[in-house]
C-alpha cells in the first residue's frame, strides 16, 4: 500500500508539472554549483600546488647567508583546497589560504579570496552546499505543503480514509514520494558530483574523499527528511493549503534567513571571543613576560640583543626565545580557536531547531573545509615553521656561537637550506572528521527523529472534513 | 449492520444529533430525509469516524467505530455528495489506486473496465484526466471504487444531489441491485421522489431527532411530501 500511496503521490507531482519546473530549476543551479566549484577547486589546486614548489625553490635557491637571514625570509604554507570543496566551500572563502612561515612569529592566516571578490560576492557564494541546505526545503515544501491540507480542501482525504486506510500509511507514502522526487532530482547530479571528486581528489586521497562523499550524502538526507516530516505535518495540522504554506514558507524564512544570523550573534554573546586588538596586546604581553624570565634566568638581564650577552650566546639566545614562546603561541591561539569551537557547538545544538546549522556544519566538516580542518592545517604549519626555526637556531649554535663577535660574517650554505623539507600536509581522514561532526549528525538524527513524530502526531489527530 | 444507539453529537450548547437509534440491516436501504442542519451528514460522519460521538455509540457489523476506526472500514463504502478524484489522474487511474487502497490489491484493467462499464462510463472517457469530468461521470468512478471493495454496507451522503433525471435513476437502480445483494444502504437525500421511489425504510430528521420513522408498505402509502412539509412546519 505505502509503494501505490507513494506511486500515484510521484506521478501526480510529475503530471501537474512541479517537478519539472520547480525540480528542475534546482537541478539545474545545482549543476551549474557542481562546474563552478569543479573549475575553483582545480584552479585553487593548481595554484596552490604551484605555488609551495616555486617557495620551496626559493628557499633552497638562497645564497650563502646567515641562517637567521633566512629564517626570517621563511616559508610560505598553502593551504590545499579539499576536493569536496567543489560541494561546500564552507569557511574557505573567507578565512584565508597562506601562512607565512616567519621568524619569531606565529602569523595567520592571509589572503582569503572574499578580498579578491567582487561586490556580486555579498550575495553570497553559489554552492551545491547552499543549494542544498536553502532551497532544498524551499523545494520539498513546494513539492508537499498541499499533501494532505490540500486533499482535505478537495474532500479526497475524507473519502481516502472513509477506505479504511491507515492514516500512519499516507504519512508513510507521501513521505516516500517526497523523497522520491528529491531523489529523482539529487541522484544524477549525485553521479555526477561523484565522477567529478574522483577526478579532483588526489590519488592518496580518493578513497577517503568518496567516502566522505557518501556519509555527506547521508547528513543531506537526514537533513532533507527532517523538511520533508516537518512539511507533511504541517500539511496535516493546516486546516487549508493556503495555512499550510503560509506556515512552512515563515519557518523557511526563519530557519534560512533570521535564525543563522540571530544563533550566530547569540553564540558570540554565550562564548565572547577577543577582539583582534585585544587578542594581539594580550600575546605580546605574555610573549614579552615569557621572554623577560627566560633571558633574565639564562643571561641575567631582561635586555634582549644588548651588550649583556655577548655575541658568542646569540644563536643559544636565539634558540631560547623562540622555544620559550611555543607554549605562548599554543595557549593564545588554542584559547581563541577553542572559543571559536564552543561557539560552532552552541550553533550545532541549536540545529534541533534550526535544523540548517547542524547541516551547515556537518556538510563543512565532512568536505574538510570547516574551521576544525582548518585549524589543524594551521597547527601543521605552525609546526613546519617550528621545525625551520629550530634547525636555523641548531645551525647558528653550532657554527656562528664559536666565531664570537664574528658570529654575523658566518654564512650557512644551501646545503642547509635542503635540509628543510618541503611543506607538504594531509588533510584528516574521515574518522577524524566524523568524530568532530559527531555532535552534528547526532542532532541531524535526533531532529528527523523528533520531526517524524511531529508529523506521526499530526497525521493521526488531523481531521478528515 | 450499521447500528446507532442513543447516538447523540453536541457542538457546545448546540445538538446536531440527539439520541439516535438506527439499525439498518442487510438488504435495506434506509434514506434519512430532513431540511439543512437535521443531523444527517453528521449522522453518516459519525458512522465514519470523522467525528466522535458526545454520547451513545455507532457499529458496523458489529463493531464500535470509535474503538476500531480502520477495521469497520472495512466493511463499508461511503459515497459523499461531492465525489473528488485525483485531477491529474484518468478516471481509470483514480479506479485502479483507490480500489487498490479499498482492497489491498490491485485489480487487472478488465476488471477495473468492467466496473466502469457496470456504473455505465463511456470507455472512451476512462483514460482520459478526470479534470474534465463531470459530477455525474466523477461519482460513477467513486461507485465503481464501492463496488470493487464490494463492501457490506454503503453510506451515501446526498449522492443524488446535481444529478440529472436519468443519471439519478440510474443511480437508484444500482441502490437497489446492491440492497438485493444483500448490503445494507444508509442514505442521506432531500430528493423525496427518488427516496421514494428507492428506499425499503425513510427516516424523518429535525433539529437532531429522529421524528417520523417508515418502512415498506407504509412508504407506497403515505403522502410522503405532505408528511415531510408536516415534519418541517411543526
Amino acid at each position: 500500500m505505502l509503494r501505490r500511496i507513494a506511486a500515484r503521490e510521484f506521478l501526480e507531482r510529475v503530471r501537474d508539472g512541479r517537478l519539472y519546473w520547480a525540480g528542475g530549476l534546482i537541478l539545474a543551479l545545482l549543476l551549474t554549483a557542481l562546474a563552478v566549484g569543479f573549475a575553483h577547486q582545480r584552479a585553487a589546486q593548481a595554484e596552490q600546488k604551484a605555488a609551495q614548489a616555486m617557495d620551496y625553490q626559493d628557499w633552497l635557491h638562497q645564497d650563502h647567508r646567515h641562517p637567521h637571514d633566512a629564517a626570517h625570509q621563511g616559508m610560505h604554507a598553502f593551504k590545499p583546497e579539499p576536493a569536496l570543496s567543489i560541494l561546500d566551500p564552507g569557511i574557505n572563502p573567507y578565512i584565508g589560504s597562506t601562512i607565512w612561515l616567519q621568524a619569531h612569529r606565529q602569523s595567520e592566516v592571509k589572503f582569503n579570496p572574499a578580498q579578491d571578490a567582487t561586490g556580486l560576492q555579498r550575495f553570497g557564494n553559489l554552492s551545491v552546499g547552499w543549494i542544498l541546505q536553502v532551497l532544498g526545503p524551499l523545494l520539498i515544501i513546494v513539492l508537499g505543503f498541499n499533501a494532505f491540507a490540500g486533499e482535505r480542501e478537495q474532500g479526497i482525504l475524507r473519502q481516502t480514509l472513509s477506505l479504511g486506510v491507515e492514516p500512519l500509511r499516507l504519512l508513510g507514502g507521501k513521505a516516500l514520494a517526497l523523497a522520491g522526487c528529491a531523489g529523482a532530482l539529487l541522484l544524477p547530479a549525485a553521479l555526477v558530483a561523484g565522477a567529478a571528486l574522483a577526478v579532483v581528489a588526489e590519488p592518496g586521497e580518493r578513497a577517503d574523499t568518496l567516502l566522505r562523499f557518501a556519509f555527506l550524502g547521508l547528513g543531506y538526507a537526514a537533513y532533507l527528511g527532517i523538511w520533508i516530516f516537518v512539511v507533511l505535518g504541517v500539511s496535516a495540522a493546516s486546516r487549508t493549503s493556503r495555512v499550510a504554506i503560509t506556515v512552512l514558507l515563515a519557518l523557511w524564512i526563519a530557519q534560512a534567513v533570521m535564525a543563522p544570523r540571530i544563533l550566530s550573534e547569540a553564540s558570540r554573546l554565550a562564548h565572547p571571543s577577543a577582539t583582534r586588538l585585544a587578542f594581539n596586546q594580550a600575546l605580546a604581553a605574555d610573549l614579552k613576560a615569557t621572554s623577560d624570565r627566560v633571558w633574565l634566568q639564562n643571561f641575567g638581564t631582561t635586555e634582549r640583543w644588548g651588550a649583556d650577552v655577548p655575541l658568542r650566546q646569540w644563536g643559544i639566545a636565539l634558540r631560547l626565545d623562540d622555544q620559550a614562546s611555543y607554549p605562548v603561541y599554543d595557549r593564545h591561539f588554542a584559547r581563541l580557536w577553542d572559543t571559536w569551537e564552543q561557539q560552532q557547538r552552541l550553533q550545532e545544538w541549536s540545529g534541533l531547531v534550526v535544523p540548517v546549522l547542524s547541516m551547515r556544519a556537518f556538510s563543512m566538516g565532512l568536505a574538510g573545509t570547516d574551521f576544525a580542518h582548518h585549524r589543524d592545517f594551521a597547527v601543521a604549519a605552525e609546526q613546519h615553521r617550528r621545525h625551520i626555526q629550530d634547525l636555523m637556531s641548531a645551525d647558528l649554535v653550532k657554527h656562528a656561537d664559536p666565531l664570537g663577535d664574528q658570529h654575523f660574517a658566518y654564512q650557512a650554505s644551501p646545503e642547509l637550506w635542503a635540509s628543510v623539507p618541503p611543506f607538504h600536509y594531509h588533510k584528516p581522514r574521515l574518522g577524524w572528521a566524523l568524530g568532530r561532526q559527531a555532535l552534528s549528525l547526532a542532532v541531524l538524527c535526533l531532529g528527523l527523529v523528533l520531526a517524524a513524530a511531529f508529523a506521526a502526531a499530526a497525521v493521526r489527530r488531523q481531521s478528515a472534513l | 449492520m450499521l447500528k446507532a444507539s442513543g447516538l447523540t453529537k453536541r457542538y457546545g450548547a448546540h445538538t446536531a444529533l440527539d439520541h439516535l437509534d438506527l439499525d439498518v440491516g442487510p438488504g435495506d436501504i434506509y434514506c434519512l430525509l430532513g431540511a439543512n442542519g437535521a443531523g444527517k451528514t453528521t449522522t453518516v460522519n459519525l458512522f465514519l469516524n470523522f467525528i466522535a460521538p458526545s454520547e451513545g455509540e455507532a457499529s458496523i457489523n458489529g463493531i464500535d467505530v470509535t474503538a476500531h476506526p480502520v477495521a469497520t472500514k472495512q466493511h463499508v463504502a461511503y459515497i459523499p455528495e461531492m465525489v473528488s478524484l485525483y485531477p491529474t489522474l484518468s478516471g481509470l487511474e483514480n479506479l485502479r489506486f483507490f480500489s487498490a487502497l479499498a482492497t489491498g490489491r490491485e485489480l487487472p484493467r478488465e476488471r477495473l473496465l468492467e466496473l466502469l462499464d457496470q456504473v455505465g462510463l463511456d470507455r472512451a472517457a476512462a483514460d482520459q484526466r478526470v479534470r474534465g469530468y463531470s459530477k455525474g461521470m466523477r461519482q460513477k468512478v467513486w461507485i465503481a471504487v464501492a463496488l470493487a471493495k464490494e463492501a457490506k454496507a454503503l453510506l451515501l451522503d446526498e449522492p443524488t444531489s446535481g444529478l440529472d433525471p436519468h443519471a439519478a435513476s440510474e443511480f437508484s437502480a444500482l441502490l437497489q441491485q446492491a440492497a438485493r445483494h444483500g448490503v445494507a444502504v444508509l442514505t442521506t437525500t432531500h430528493d423525496l421522489f427518488h427516496a421514494q421511489q428507492t428506499a425499503t425504510r425513510i427516516g424523518i430528521m429535525k433539529k437532531g431527532r429522529l421524528v417520523e420513522s417508515l418502512a415498506g408498505e407504509q412508504i407506497a402509502r403515505t403522502d410522503l411530501q405532505a408528511l415531510y412539509l408536516q415534519h418541517m412546519r411543526g
